[in-house]
């Protein structure tokens, strides 16, 4: 690019000429090419215009794009993929819940059953004293505790059978 | 891990079924508007990137993503404007993380084809070309390939870059200017 035509001011003309390289029908305008000859700012815009719109067309010609089909095929198996993913969550989820659900369980009726037996173990009776004092919550507050217990009791194994039931 | 349940399998089956519903296109619709298009788009990340073998996953990326979209298209030529913004975001994503695999452009793409007659000029200047974008503004390339080589309106590379229609001239004229001089400085 020659020192002579640097283009320091745009030209209202330069889209034309812009849209004339890129169309391909930059010869066949007389006038703007006169006019290019003339107007720094537009021989500027013309030689990279033409510089870049030849290697537009170099790079399309030998882009190794893969087929419709593949691209299609690939997308399909990846939103599969990604579905099954989210479908499956909810799942994993509802799995997590009856786990928790079943060990707390578990704990309170090893609990319920070490009290009916009464150990004879002096710290045992020690710990279950200090755990009877540290929870000295109101009645009603206890009612509502051992409600949702229950609650959970027969709700549970209700939850873990759906999750796991095959249809018929 | 337990095994699945025939109804989780068929949950999931049925999931997979509203996937292939989720694109926002059928698949003829997909392979016409995919040949008009792939190499323009192939063309500009490669551009953008520098790097044949990232353009080829970019575009894998790009057209997922435009099958996933939600959005509403007017016209074909929107839903074309939208595809080069995904392209654009992809390259922005990819500037952020580089690959260490990098195929630069120069080792692939940038041989002519030794039949033609100006083949030796006409890669020299492609080269000078690569060369000198590279040592642009990510910005400066886009908006430069976007107009002159895609010959996109100041609208539509609003659209694609999300910027303002008004400023795209100004924008333009400055990245102009830095190419040329680039340019010019690799000829002395």
């Amino acid at each position: 690019m020659s020192q002579e035509r640097l283009g320091h001011i745009a030209c209202p003309r330069e889209q034309e000429i812009v849209d004339l390289v890129v169309s391909g029908r930059w010869s066949d305008d007389d006038d703007l090419r006169a006019h290019a000859a003339e107007c720094a700012a537009c021989g500027e815009t013309l030689e990279l215009a033409r510089l870049l719109k030849d290697d537009h067309k170099a790079l399309c010609e030998k882009a190794p794009v893969p087929s419709a089909g593949a691209v299609w095929w690939r997308a399909t198996i990846r939103a599969r993929a990604e579905a099954t993913r989210t479908a499956g969550q909810p799942i994993t989820l509802l799995q997590g819940i009856a786990a928790a659900t079943a060990v707390g369980l578990f704990v309170g009726l090893a609990g319920a059953w070490w009290r009916s037996i009464g150990s004879g173990d002096v710290w045992l009776e020690r710990v279950d004293e200090l755990v009877s004092r540290s929870v000295s919550v109101p009645a009603a507050v206890s009612l509502s505790l051992l409600l949702v217990l229950a609650a959970c009791l027969i709700v549970a194994p209700i939850a873990v059978y759906l999750a796991t039931a095959d249809e018929p | 891990m337990r095994e699945m349940t025939l109804s989780e399998l068929s949950r999931l089956d049925a999931a997979a079924s509203e996937a292939d519903e989720a694109f926002q296109m059928d698949e003829d619709a997909f392979r016409l508007f995919y040949e008009r298009t792939a190499r323009p788009v192939w063309a500009y990340l490669a551009r953008m990137t520098g790097d044949a073998r990232q353009a080829d996953d970019l575009l894998q990326e790009a057209y997922y993503r435009l099958l996933r979209a939600k959005a509403p298209y007017d016209s074909d030529a929107h839903r074309r404007n939208y595809l080069f913004r995904i392209a654009t975001n992809l390259v922005h994503d990819i500037r952020r993380r580089p690959r260490v695999d990098a195929v630069p452009m120069s080792d692939e793409m940038e041989h002519a084809d030794p039949r033609q007659t100006d083949a030796a000029g006409h890669a020299a200047r492609r080269v000078d070309l690569s060369r000198a974008m590279a040592q642009l503004k990510p910005r400066e390339r886009e908006l430069l390939w976007l107009a002159y080589a895609q010959g996109s309106s100041h609208q539509e590379i609003a659209a694609t870059l999300r910027l303002k229609t008004s400023s795209i001239k100004a924008l333009l004229f400055r990245a102009r200017q830095r190419l040329a001089a680039v340019l010019r400085e690799r000829e002395s």
